[in-house]
């Protein structure tokens, strides 16, 4: 059973005269638990009302028709309990664009504590888990600093520490390293790597960064509402036109290596990483 | 005796340093001993790591923050010389803030960009044609113009604003992270009217951004910043050929100059000093027709 399944979704904002805009378009999907998905699209392409629809933010369905399911529980019936919500919005947690708008305490490790605090879990357990999950994004030298002292990356960790110790089977990262410089986005993308390979923790990544979304293992390209592409990074990088048409475009590797193909160039394997890109261009060279 | 003719920068920094919250236990020093000149005619990147020092530094050169020690010189005067006057100097320079669509607030998109003119005193005549060229310059139409600002999407929201500042015509244009959150088609229109407004303007423009491809893409000069201090400056071949030195310092090279990079270090006969996918492409066709 998928983890997510979307089907038919359609779902429309209303404005402030009360007429409907249509948003997401004939959206079916399913994702499995433990896909490291990366979600490209234009500005106003549909993404973050994905995004906030899964992660409940979004509660008022009625412009809406068709189905959202997580881990079997159909979030939209009229049948579902609190209960039910307060554990999907559990599961499924959220790291926005601005770390300076996600951090709420003083000092590091209170603002890691503050989702299992609000849990009612004992002191010990909230320790335990606060403890881990900056361990985990490598942060533990800093739980007793203030936050609004650290470094854009070092805050996005932080606030990715809080959903950790939350235990979530689900991560949706919402452009959450379009503010960071590049030092920063590499700490960030590394962490999002790590809790996907190592924890298991399915993630959807909404990025405007092609080079970001080539070390997804499944990329999906939203186009005005509706799904253009879904597929291997590989995949989606070998439609450039598509892409173009899209608002988007290519990584500056695979750009390259399309184009030197398509002049006659024989190169072969993927072009992801620089690295891959020399590997293929050195092969070709030395034939 | 003929007059010695010395060439003014636009703006020159002098020994300036900047201290946020000093006299505290939270001391820090933001800017240690800058000296840089920005010049006319000319895009202007700084690049930094967050904490670096860069925004504290644009945010001197229209006189929102006074340095400690220094002094911030426009066309050759000290913009602080008489503190009273510091309101002249943003009519010459103008600075677009981060999220610069978060201050977007009259009826239409047109009355949001004359706003600025409209403030300086400029007949309508005037006004009209600067915000008719200066929509021009970000590729805002008249269907946008009529528009309220908030029936925008958020690119054109973001080149409206950009628009306000560039009908007042500043001498100096800074841009703090302009394209931040944009898709790559909002990102080329936002960069596109930057050039057209410098080309047509002459003025001298300064871009604050973490983009190293964009940065190599659209800037003729480059100002590295690291620890508060300015750790290299020049054109991008200059910058770009110390990728570790960059790399330690928590930045970059675009990642075109970087397969340039690894293939010149394999023994690859190819110029590292490449910064577009054009240029790349010519390069190796070269290279490969040299093969065969």
């Amino acid at each position: 059973m998928a983890y997510i399944k979307i089907s038919d979704l359609n779902f429309s904002y209303r404005d402030d005269d009360g007429n409907f805009i249509p948003v997401l378009k004939d959206i079916s999907l399913e994702i499995e638990k433990g896909e490291y998905i990366a979600v490209l699209g234009h500005n106003g392409s549909g993404k973050s009302t994905l995004a906030k629809l899964l992660n409940m933010v979004i509660d008022d369905y009625e412009g809406m028709t068709g189905k959202i399911e997580i881990n079997g529980k159909d979030i939209t019936s009229p049948e579902i309990t609190e209960d039910e919500i307060y554990e999907l919005r559990k599961d499924v947690g959220m790291v926005f664009q601005n770390p300076d708008n996600q951090l709420v305490a003083t000092i590091v490790e209170e603002d890691v504590a503050f989702g299992p605090e609000n849990l009612g879990l004992p002191r010990e357990e909230i320790r335990r888990r606060v403890d881990d999950a900056l361990a985990t994004v490598g942060m533990s030298e800093y739980a007793r600093h203030e936050p609004h002292r650290l470094s854009g990356g070092q805050k996005q960790r932080v606030a990715i520490a809080g959903i950790i110790a939350m235990m979530p089977e689900c991560m949706i990262f919402d452009e959450s390293t379009a503010m960071l410089d590049p030092i920063g986005r590499k700490e960030v993308i590394e962490t999002i790597e790590k809790l996907n390979r190592e924890r298991h923790i399915t993630v959807l990544s909404i990025t405007h960064y092609m080079d970001e979304a080539v070390r997804a293992g499944r990329v999906i390209v939203l186009n005005d509402g509706n799904i253009l592409l879904d597929g291997t990074p590989s995949y989606i990088f070998s439609k450039p036109d598509l892409l173009r048409e899209a608002g988007l475009d290519l990584p500056q590797c695979a750009d390259l290596m399309l184009r030197l193909k398509k002049r006659g160039i024989p190169l072969e394997g993927d072009f992801n990483t620089p690295e891959q890109c020399v590997r293929s261009l050195l092969n070709a060279l030395h034939k | 005796m003929t007059p010695v003719r010395i060439k003014m920068s636009k703006i020159t920094v002098e020994n300036v340093s900047y201290v946020y919250s000093a006299g505290t236990p939270f001391e820090v020093k933001a800017l240690d001993d800058i000296n840089l000149s920005i010049e006319e005619n000319r895009i202007t990147g700084i690049i930094g790591h967050t904490g670096s020092g860069k925004s504290t530094l644009v945010q001197m050169f229209n006189g929102l923050v006074r340095p400690d020690e220094g002094r911030i010189l426009l066309d050759g005067a000290d913009i602080w010389e008489n503190p009273k006057e510091i309101g002249k100097v943003r009519f010459k320079v103008g600075l677009v803030m981060q999220y610069p669509e978060y201050q977007l607030f009259e009826e239409t998109v047109k009355a949001d960009i004359a706003f600025g003119p409209k403030n300086m005193g400029l007949d309508e005549d005037e006004i009209k044609n600067r915000v008719s060229e200066c929509a021009g310059f970000v590729g805002l139409g008249q269907n946008e113009l009529d528009k309220s600002p908030f029936d925008l999407s958020g690119g054109q929201k973001r080149r409206a604003a950009i628009a306000g500042v560039m009908a007042m015509k500043p001498e100096v244009l800074v841009l703090d992270e302009p394209a931040a959150g944009l898709d790559p088609a909002g990102r080329a229109s936002i960069f596109d009217g930057i050039v057209k407004y410098k080309n047509s303007t002459g003025a001298a423009v300064i871009i604050v951004s973490h983009s190293m491809e964009d940065m190599a893409k659209y800037c003729d000069y480059l100002i590295v910043m690291a620890d508060a201090k300015v750790f290299m400056t020049g054109d991008r071949d200059t910058v770009f050929s110390n990728s570790s030195q960059l790399e330690n310092i928590g930045l970059d090279i675009p990642q075109i100059t970087k397969v340039m990079t690894l293939l010149c270090e394999a023994g690859v006969n190819v110029s590292k000093s490449i910064y577009t996918v054009e240029d790349a492409e010519r390069a190796l066709l070269k290279l490969f027709g040299g093969v065969r």
